[in-house]
């Protein structure tokens, strides 16, 4: 098997060589810690589990073997915490965020450089309701989107991440598609 | 090509066509159905929607010391000698670790089913209660028989001994 750079670097970590681990930190920051943030919803949650996984990637650099891609196994790593997280009930506190006004939730920025207030407060609605709408989804559903989305993984892939079959990740995008398809229709 | 939807037969085509993720001859194929089948053109309508609405999701900015705090923690929790040793050994300790558990299970079973003799203080006290004097006697007339027998090799050796 033909083995993906990350997992040349991955094996370099293991053979001590700490850059090669920087590397992949560097690489991989910042889409772990956005896939954390949008299955929990809380951005200083979402960096503490971070955390923990390039941690365990780390900690457990000398058993690594590269018998699937890296982003599987890095993926597979943050899954498995955000997972335990939201089923420790952990979330709650999160929830009371969702719950929070509008114009407590932090700003961001939106493609329109000089918006109007209006503006500004229509992409913080709609925001809210995209929010809303992916942790409203049953957890697994919420991941295999979230990869499907913004990681742009395969259907395999997910499967992998996922420790089920590729029929199973379909079925679940379709069925989490298709609630998110009922709840945001009115944003068309 | 099929209708994904009333076929149920290659429905994900239709995902990542409204995703614009689908290259090719297949993306010619679902184009072309899609523009001929209300139903199917009504799934991709709504499914960009949903993908649309998903892409205004940006997520926050990192914090600029996570990286720092990591490495701190590296240093900070440095790997204990149970890793250490067990470590390297993982791979083979993997199935070794349900048999041991089965074993355990095994044993915890029959102990648990294992037929114990029930000590009931109230038995105890009426067996000591039952000893008549007789008995008594009779043991102690045993011991004494004991303990001449236990004497008489000692004496006859000393008599046989030369002067």
């Amino acid at each position: 098997m033909a083995l993906d750079c990350d997992a040349e670097l991955m094996l370099r970590v293991k053979d001590g060589d700490g850059a090669s681990f920087a590397l992949l930190l560097e690489k991989y920051r910042a889409s772990v810690i956005h896939f954390l943030y949008r299955m929990v919803q809380d951005q200083p949650v979402s960096e503490e589990l971070a955390q923990e996984v390039f941690l365990r990637v780390y900690r457990s650099r000398e058993t690594y073997e590269p018998t699937a891609k890296f982003t599987t196994w890095l993926f597979r790593i943050a899954t498995h915490l955000a997972l335990n997280w939201l089923r420790d009930g952990k979330s709650e506190r999160g929830q009371e965020r969702l719950d929070e006004t509008v114009e407590d939730a932090p700003s961001r920025e939106v493609a329109d450089r000089t918006p109007s207030v209006e503006h500004q407060m229509v992409q913080q609605v709609k925001l809210e309701e995209v929010r809303r709408a992916v942790a409203a989804l049953p957890a697994k559903q919420r991941a295999a989107v979230l990869m499907h989305k913004y990681e742009e993984m395969e259907y395999s892939q997910i499967a992998k991440v996922l420790s089920c079959s590729e029929s199973a990740v379909k079925s679940l995008l379709f069925r989490a598609y298709e609630t998110l398809r009922v709840r945001l229709a009115h944003m068309a | 090509m099929n209708c994904p939807i009333k076929t149920e037969e290659n429905k994900e085509w239709l995902l990542d066509y409204a995703a614009g993720r689908l290259d090719g001859e297949r993306a010619v194929a679902v184009k072309r159905h899609v523009e001929a089948c209300h139903e199917c053109a009504r799934f991709v309508d709504a499914q960009q929607v949903v993908w649309n609405a998903l892409s205004q999701w940006e997520p926050q900015a990192v914090s600029d010391d996570f990286d720092r705090r990591l490495y701190r923690a590296i240093e900070a929790r440095p790997v204990s000698w149970v890793d250490r040793v067990l470590g390297p050994l993982q791979p083979l300790l993997r199935p070794v670790v349900p048999l041991a558990a089965a074993c355990l299970l095994i044993v915890a079973g029959v102990m648990l089913h294992t037929p114990q003799v029930a000590v009931n203080p109230g038995d105890s006290q009426a067996r000591v209660e039952k000893i008549e004097p007789e008995q008594v006697e009779r043991t102690l007339d045993d011991i004494e028989m004991l303990r001449e027998l236990a004497l008489q090799p000692a004496q006859e050796e000393k008599a046989s001994k030369p002067l």
